[in-house]
């Protein structure tokens, strides 16, 4: 299982954490190839159908980074997020989906450091869970 | 139908090329379904960039374009308007971020051109289904209503005034001035305050911009940005301010006498009155509550009835007295008792609102006695005894008459405490500095305690201020711990003040009078005013800004914008520099002749799909979202919506769409990202 690469998808909002990205790249971070990024306006755009489309499609993991409370660009897209995570986190694990393989997280287009530890540590966790498994018990 | 879809690789000189294999990228992006053709270039964001993919556009004739080059946030703008220029809708493009999030962030030159490509064919697919959208414009109202005739209304009336813009200045009361109008002088060059004040005033009241509306409030906001239509409930006066020549016969004769609460109850008036002497516009009005002609007459007759200074067939007649005294008194004719409540109507494109503070309520504190012990006051009525135009014309007085041996004044009356207000007025430190030196000039006999824990007195010239006081021989610090831990009692005629000095020492001081200093709240329209415009107040409800920082005097509201105290606790100055600040922003967006461009990537509605079940209404943050009672679905009025796209996630039918990023072009990005 050592050399299992999970495929993870990141929704990154525009103005805080896909800016704490660039800001990571900028600084020349180096962090895990695995995590693909999707930029949304905000992460009040997130339809929980997004997440769960992208388990469907072949991901490992789904993250959510946005701007932190208080911080939002559209003053509360943050909150409404942090909302639907929750209670979808719920319905995946009814699922079968590990908690781990979902994950909401506040990154500001300052936290480059931030950014990189989030990405390493989603992917260390969701490496070591190994792939979804999709077979559903007939 | 199928698309053409052009890509351009770029190479960044070597920022991307030396991490990832270009050669690879565009043979693989050459096999993408759609794709008519790739270009590479060296330098995209350049000139000769620039040039070059103007001119491959206009050559190649794509449908849609896609880059892959560095982040969005930098140069997706850039590339649009090459876009715009080579005549291609500026959103049938989408942008590969292959620099800052993948070429800079990863070790291995094979990884990341893997992880490049995932993009690529992401983003090609995204672009197919892009739609192109087109600007909009509307028509712009460039008037102004501005709430709130202190220094920041004021001053911003003034402001666009004099840039030629229509203003109309909506203040409940009957003067202008705001709360400065009862001050005598000002921190920190003891400056006089009427004398500050009035050329501005007069500015204001001549000014053939401005329309004055006094003893008016809002009563209805309708609109957005550019266009909004607000209702103003104008009291009668019953004085017609062309006739009156402000010389107070009128007020000479009423016969009813009230407290009066510009003094704070601590003078009397008549119930046809001006404020103060000097009041501006010096126009009287008739209380309709207190005068007998009026509502006023069942209170004014109960009252007397009760203390028994009439009878009761004194009373009943008195009831239905048809007094007209102040009539009779008039040399001018300018007394009408038809006059009448009025709704105006007014449409201006952008407001203003600048409404001020109040005083936190110290009796909520019983430690200290205010309103129990008659000689314990707050600021507001203290400025109102030091003033000349007030009940003891500028004489520091006792209630008795008499002159005070000493004086107290404590600070941060409820304010910094948790349990109350926990934050600093940021005012309350100079102005009891400026109480003691008023005191200093006038009674320099009385000794002035000031009985504090910390000073607050940041900026150029209020240092000084505060060390130049230390040189009066009768006045005197005393440092606590906390002025909360004060506890006023009465004993001989003077209240005594126990407290604990910083040094842990418990200490007494005895006072005559005692002057608290209590933190500055949102004045009490604000809540009200807050429903009506539709923007948020902030966790001690003044009104929210924009950003902390960076947008001190917007709101989350387009076209409305704040000022003053109403803002937030601040001196005269940050209330005129806000003042300006908001004339500045609105000047800025509302330009006569200038169209209002919308934002293209809002949301819409679908409404053979809505079923109005109203859940985006109550979502969106910027109540851009309306039910159209007709049709009975919602629409979305794109000058207000921001794009956010809450409500696209949230609606349960999927008839809201958020331009630009649909359910569509997101599921297509994620299905490619991880074939």
């Amino acid at each position: 299982m050592s050399d299992f690469e999970p495929r993870i998808v990141g929704f990154l909002c525009n103005w805080c954490s896909y800016a704490g990205a660039d800001a990571a790249g900028s600084a020349r971070k180096t962090y895990p190839p695995n995590v693909r990024v999707i930029r949304v306006m905000c992460t009040g755009r997130i339809d929980p159908q997004f997440v769960i489309k992208a388990f469907q499609a072949g991901a490992d993991g789904v993250m959510i980074l946005g701007c932190h409370p208080g911080d939002c660009h559209y003053k509360e897209g943050n909150y409404k997020a942090l909302r639907r995570f929750h209670l979808l986190r719920k319905m995946l694990t009814q699922f079968g989906i590990e908690e781990e393989r979902f994950r909401l997280d506040w990154v500001s287009a300052s936290e480059a450091d931030k950014f990189v530890e989030t990405i390493s540590d989603m992917v260390q966790k969701v490496k070591a869970l190994g792939p979804l498994k999709r077979e559903i018990a007939a | 139908m199928k698309v053409r879809v052009g890509v351009y690789i770029c190479s960044c000189g070597t920022n991307i090329s030396e991490n990832i294999d270009i050669d690879q990228l565009a043979q693989f992006s050459s096999s993408l379904e759609n794709v008519g053709y790739v270009k590479r270039n060296n330098l995209l964001c350049s000139e000769d960039g620039k040039n070059f993919l103007a001119e491959d556009i206009i050559k190649e004739k794509p449908d849609r374009v896609v880059i892959v080059a560095c982040t969005p946030k930098e140069h997706e703008k850039t590339f649009r308007n090459v876009l715009q220029r080579a005549g291609l809708n500026p959103y049938l493009f989408q942008m590969v971020n292959i620099r800052e999030q993948v070429a800079w962030v990863t070790d291995d030159k094979n990884k990341a051109t893997e992880k490049a490509k995932s993009y690529i064919r992401a983003a090609v697919k995204r672009v197919t289904l892009h739609e192109p959208l087109e600007k909009k414009e509307i028509d712009c109202n460039t008037d102004v209503l501005v709430i709130g005739a202190g220094p920041a209304g004021m001053e911003a009336a003034h402001m666009l005034a004099k840039a030629g813009r229509k203003v109309y200045l909506v203040e409940k009361n009957s003067f202008i001035g705001g709360r400065v109008a009862r001050y005598e002088d000002v921190f920190p060059k003891m400056e006089c305050a009427s004398c500050m004040l009035e050329p501005k005033m007069d500015e204001i009241l001549h000014d053939e911009n401005i329309e004055l509306l006094l003893n008016s409030e809002v009563q209805e906001v309708l609109g957005f940005l550019g266009n909004f239509v607000v209702r103003i409930n104008k009291k009668a006066g019953f004085v017609d301010k062309e006739k009156c020549i402000g010389c107070g016969a009128c007020y000479e004769h009423c016969p009813v006498n009230v407290k009066n609460e510009f003094d704070y109850n601590l003078s009397d008036r008549k119930a046809i009155y001006v404020p103060y002497t000097g009041a501006l516009p010096n126009v009287p009005v008739i209380d309709q509550n207190k005068c007998i002609r009026f509502e006023g007459r069942s209170e004014i007759a109960n009252e007397a009835l009760e203390a028994g200074l009439i009878t009761k067939e004194e009373f009943d007649r008195f009831k239905h007295h048809d007094c007209q005294l102040c009539k009779q008194a008039c040399m001018f004719d300018a007394i009408n008792y038809e006059d009448t409540d009025e709704i105006i109507e007014r449409n201006v494109g952008g407001i203003i609102t600048a409404t001020g503070f109040e005083l936190f309520d110290p009796s909520v504190l019983p430690q200290y006695g205010y309103g129990k012990i008659p000689e314990v006051y707050n600021s507001l009525e203290i400025e109102r005894i030091l003033a000349q135009t007030g009940p003891t014309a500028g004489k520091l007085l006792m209630k008795n008459g008499k002159e005070p041996e000493s004086v107290a004044i404590i600070h941060c009356i409820g304010s910094r405490d948790k349990d109350y207000k926990d934050y600093c007025s940021s005012v309350c430190c100079l102005y009891a500095l400026k109480f003691a030196h008023m005191i200093e000039k006038h009674s320099p006999e009385v000794k002035v305690y000031d009985i504090y824990a910390d000073w607050c007195v940041p900026g150029k010239d209020n240092q000084a201020f505060l060390d130049s006081i230390k040189e009066w021989k009768n006045f005197e610090f005393i440092h606590t711990t906390l002025p909360m831990n004060v506890v006023s009692k009465i004993k001989d005629d003077k209240i005594d003040l126990h407290c604990i000095d910083i040094s842990e020492k418990k200490r007494k001081v005895s006072a005559d009078m005692v002057v608290l200093c209590p933190a500055m709240i949102p004045g009490k329209d604000t809540a009200k005013l807050s429903e009506l415009l539709m923007i948020s107040q902030g966790r001690e409800g003044f009104f929210a800004e924009g950003h902390t920082k960076l947008a001190p005097v917007s709101t989350n509201i387009e076209g409305v914008f704040i000022a003053g105290c109403a803002q937030g606790p601040k001196d005269i100055q940050n209330s005129v520099a806000q003042g300006a600040a908001a004339a500045g922003q609105a000047l800025s967006i509302l330009v006569p002749g200038r169209k209002l461009e919308l934002d293209v990537m809002t949301a819409e509605i679908d409404e053979k799909v809505c079923a109005e079940c109203m859940i985006c209404v109550g979502l969106c943050p910027y109540k851009a979202i309306v039910i159209d009672k007709e049709k009975k679905v919602a629409v979305v009025n794109t000058v207000l919506c921001k794009g956010c796209g809450t409500c696209v996630a949230a609606c349960p039918s999927g008839s809201a769409k958020s331009r630009h990023f649909t359910a569509e072009q997101i599921f297509a990005e994620i299905e490619e990202v991880l074939k």
